[in-house]
């Protein structure tokens, strides 16, 4: 089959086998991109956003066994006769059920700040900032050297 | 969006069974996939809903701001509640098996309702979020009036 052939190459085989990681590496990018691309404050908040869901991907995905059950102990036949039971590794997952709460509070926070400027500047558009900014430098100072003078 | 007609009615179908689901996922969360952050977040966004079809004023009178902001504490005041609960039974803190008379009973009760308070915080505070930042249009009409000297 097609699949079989490509495994061939090892390189090839190394990415197809851990085809999380390459999910994980385009969501990524993907945000980094936005964030870096896009002057609206908003537009960069949901780029950030994404990014992290990538992190949490990585890490969700390493944690997942291949028909693992939850770590839980119970009565079942396998405890029995001596075998072991085969379980997904809860601590990335608890990690990132952390990671995402704090997630929701750090967007919470952003949008927060957005909010402040918009109210102070009237834009979230980052080129109108940077603009605003430097003029609010030249007037301060131009005012300084006046003050100089007098 | 408050006068298409097809929204409005997909809205009301899917109101009561998002409360549902996430009531499911709730009380689900203790031997499956689930829990209280997932429920809290279900709940909140059929809430979330509501607001972006009738519009955030009328939301605010199905869960007025008070009662989210008290379900808030509520929520931390039930996990926390457990915990002291359990101590004055005898146990350690949030030690559910003095929680009944047979262990396995009070692990059921005390997760359940630990996983009930996390819910309700969780609901309460992304419901208060969404108050927060798309009720901020008003609160700034508010600000920009001139303060009367």
């Amino acid at each position: 089959m097609f699949d079989s052939v490509l495994l061939q190459v090892p390189i090839l085989s190394t990415l197809i086998s851990h085809w999380n990681y390459i999910i994980v590496v385009v969501l990524m990018m993907i945000g980094l991109f936005i964030v870096i691309s896009s002057l609206n404050l908003v537009k960069k908040l949901v780029g950030l956003t994404l990014f992290q869901t990538s992190v949490f991907l990585l890490y969700i995905s390493l944690g997942k066994l291949a028909g693992g059950t939850a770590p839980i102990i119970t009565h079942s036949t396998y405890a029995s006769q001596g075998e072991a039971v085969l379980y997904s590794n809860p601590l990335p997952h608890v990690l990132i059920l952390t990671a995402i709460v704090v997630g929701v509070a750090t967007t919470a926070l952003g949008l927060a700040l957005v909010l402040r400027i918009y109210t102070a500047f009237n834009s979230i558009e980052e080129d109108v900032l940077l603009a605003e900014k430097r003029q609010i430098e030249l007037d301060d100072a131009k005012n300084k050297t006046k003050r100089h003078r007098a | 969006m408050k006068d298409n007609p097809i929204l409005r009615v997909a809205t009301k179908i899917l109101f009561a069974p998002t409360i549902v689901y996430g009531l499911y996922v709730q009380f689900h969360g203790d031997y499956g996939p689930g829990g209280g952050f997932q429920a809290g977040v279900i709940v909140a966004a059929a809430f979330v809903l509501h607001g972006l079809i009738f519009g955030i004023a009328s939301t605010k009178k199905v869960a007025p701001p008070y009662i989210v902001n008290t379900l808030m504490a509520v929520g931390v005041l039930v996990y926390g509640g457990v915990g002291v609960a359990s101590m004055l039974l005898g146990g350690l803190y949030l030690d559910y098996n003095v929680l009944a008379t047979k262990p396995a009973t009070g692990q059921h009760i005390g997760i359940i309702l630990v996983e009930f308070g996390v819910g309700l915080t969780v609901a309460s505070t992304v419901l208060a979020l969404f108050y927060t930042f798309a009720g901020f249009d008003e609160t700034r009409q508010k600000k920009m009036e001139p303060p009367h000297v």
